[in-house]
């Protein structure tokens, strides 16, 4: 009965106006910033944390996770009507969506995809609701050792998951780390590479450096190459799925569902690679796979509903552990410190009208934006038009308000262009932002639990592999790093 | 190839330096670790990667994905929006809110595709002032006035 009563809780807290209204609200700037090519859902949470200071913690990360579950749905109408992945959990739907709106089908794509969403979406916060406070329980026992394997073991996996080099991916997380070692050590609170300015003695802002990384050098990237795409015209009509449909659909939605869910959880841009394994699992395991990229319901069905089952579960590590595993969940780390909040295994007892708030929310949006966004696609077709040197300038102001309402400091817009510069030009020599954003925020934790350990230890480092759990994590790490070296080459140049 | 040197070549020198740096910091011993124990070893693990990149740059064995290439006319369109974001940050506290954003977005638009000044200055001045009134007003950012005064 105390399931019931937790459920309960969450409804009261997730049905109340003011959440409902942020709960909207997110889903609906989440749908805009996955339709809109050039702004993704970590700039958009990014931008939006520092307007969450005044709010109540539950409503603030109500609206944030609405963002980032609005944009899976959002990524994949610009995927389907213009062949541009909204976002890059999206990529794979352009394959099979963008076809099947050329031969008249964009109703029937766009619509599995939102149904297939909603339902991978439920199991997704279902899953989540009963292990988020399992393994909640479990960390309860972990010590500093255990917290440094795995904030070691989320960053090697998720340099090792990043597509392209992975010495490059290794090399983003440990500039990240030394990033995180700005400012205040988090033992002695001695002054560490501040060269005596007040606004890095709090170390580097994550809000700054994700705009930077992720709004400004987009942006730049965007401006680089300023082309026109053309937005399917033909009228969409009959979004419901038909029978067939329906029934070709089912299995790759409930494979997508189990899939993505688990593919959340690890590090990693866990929504990215659930799509794209469950892409090449429909194809597997289709009867007729040399049709796939040719306007198969299925390439859509699938992928869709792995990227939302992983979306809602890319929150367990965070919520129970209290080590993000994405820059997003980075980023939502940061909202609830802000708070005064801290993550970890005694979350869900210490908050439980936030956690179980939050989970009822996520149920609430994926209905929401079932119901909404299916009447708004022609108004999201229309966004979609809107010309780039309309939208850039624009996506600009809003970095610069968003760093500037943080703390009212001109020194941060400055740390966001630099970080901006430096991301455009580390991602033309094929370096990514997300292990860095991820590492800047593990440093502390890593940092800490690193000397923790070997104050309890005197210095002995034989404490990381004589306990169990620590054991299993480090060789974990171990296997991931040596894998690449070991492997047999397959061409030259992998 | 020499790309990926060159970058590597970068990233040494960068970890030399934070060695450097974190050095007159106090480092502790392995029982009791300090202030610069962190750092340093991050950037010795720096020197050891970007070290590992070089080699593998030199023996042809890290793969070079060339991004498309920007022409001209795409370096304009960067440079003068990085430059302008750099004078919004100057003049934002002296000028205030209003006419910084106001003039930005005058410049980025005439910047980034070239349109009539009517429709650009009509834009800059209905985005200066709903951004204003939102931010400001309805969710109380502390945007400064400035000069206006507003």
């Amino acid at each position: 009965m105390d399931f019931l009563a937790d459920v309960g809780l969450g409804f009261s807290v997730a049905l109340t106006p003011i959440n409902l209204l942020f709960c909207f609200l997110g889903s609906l700037v989440g749908t805009l910033v996955g339709v809109l090519p050039g702004l993704g859902p970590v700039g958009a949470v990014a931008f939006l944390l520092s307007l969450t200071f005044k709010m109540e913690p539950a409503s603030a990360v109500i609206m944030l996770a609405g963002i980032y579950y609005g944009a899976m749905y959002g990524g994949s109408t610009t995927s389907i009507l213009v062949n541009i992945p909204g976002e890059t959990a999206s990529v794979v739907t352009c394959l099979d969506g963008y076809r099947m709106a050329r031969q008249g089908r964009a109703g029937a794509a766009l619509g599995i995809a939102a149904f297939g969403s909603f339902i991978a979406g439920t199991v997704g916060v279902i899953g989540l609701m009963f292990l988020a406070p399992l393994l909640g329980r479990a960390a309860l026992r972990f010590g500093p050792p255990e917290f440094f394997a795995l904030t070691l073991t989320g960053l090697t996996l998720v340099a090792y998951l990043t597509q392209g080099s992975i010495i490059k991916a290794l090399i983003m997380a440990t500039l990240g780390l030394l990033a995180g070692t700005v400012g205040m050590d988090p033992i002695s609170g001695q002054e560490r590479f501040t060269y005596g300015t007040l606004t890095l003695r709090d170390g580097f802002g994550l809000v700054p450096v994700a705009m930077g990384l992720f709004g400004i050098a987009e942006v730049l990237e965007n401006l680089a190459h300023i082309g026109s795409h053309s937005v399917y015209e033909a009228k969409i009509k009959g979004l419901w799925p038909n029978a067939k449909d329906w029934k070709d659909s089912a299995r790759p939605i409930a494979r997508g569902s189990l899939l993505g869910f688990f593919l959340g959880i690890l590090p990693g841009p866990g929504p990215v690679i659930a799509s794209f394994v469950s892409y090449a699992m429909e194809k597997r395991l289709s009867p007729y796979p040399e049709k796939f990229g040719t306007g198969v319901i299925e390439g859509v069905a699938g992928p869709e509903a792995a990227n939302n089952a992983a979306t809602a579960s890319s929150f367990i590590p965070l919520l129970s552990l209290g080590i993000p595993t994405s820059a997003i969940m980075a980023l939502f780390m940061g909202a609830l410190v802000i708070h005064g909040i801290q993550p970890g295994p005694l979350f869900i007892a210490k908050y439980p009208e936030l956690f179980w708030g939050f989970i009822v929310s996520m149920y609430v949006g994926n209905a929401m934006l079932l119901v909404l966004n299916l009447p708004l696609i022609g108004m999201w077709v229309r966004v979609l038009k809107t010309p780039y040197g309309i939208l850039c300038p624009l996506i600009l102001l809003f970095c610069l308000i968003g760093v500037y309402s943080l703390n009212a400091n001109v020194v941060e817009i400055t740390i966001m262009i630099a970080f901006g510069i430096g991301g455009f030009l580390m991602r033309r020599a094929g370096f990514e932002g997300a292990p860095f954003i991820l590492a800047l925020v593990l440093g502390p934790i890593m940092e800490t639990s690193l000397r923790q350990s070997l104050l309890i230890s005197r210095g002995n480092f034989s404490i990381f592999v004589t306990r169990p759990i620590c054991a299993v994590l480090i060789a974990v790490t171990a296997a991931f790093l040596i894998w690449p070296v070991i492997r047999p080459k397959k061409k030259p140049g992998g | 190839m020499r790309s990926n040197v060159a970058v590597a070549a970068v990233l040494l020198a960068l970890g030399g330096y934070i060695f450097v740096e974190a050095n007159r910091l106090p480092f502790g011993t392995f029982h009791v670790p300090q202030t610069a124990f962190f750092p340093k070893t991050l950037a010795i693990l720096l020197l050891i990667l970007s070290g590992t990149l070089l080699a593998r740059a030199f023996v042809g064995s890290e793969a070079w994905i060339p991004s498309e290439k920007i022409a001209p006319a795409g370096w304009i369109r960067i440079g003068v929006t990085l430059a302008m974001l750099a004078v919004f940050a100057l003049v934002l506290e002296r000028v205030g809110f209003l006419l910084a954003t106001f003039l930005l977005m005058i410049i980025l638009l005439r910047a980034i595709e070239a349109r009539d000044w009517r429709k650009v200055i009509a834009v800059a001045l209905a985005t200066a002032l709903i951004s204003y009134g939102l931010f400001a007003w309805l969710l109380g950012v502390p945007l400064p006035a400035g000069v206006l005064g507003i």
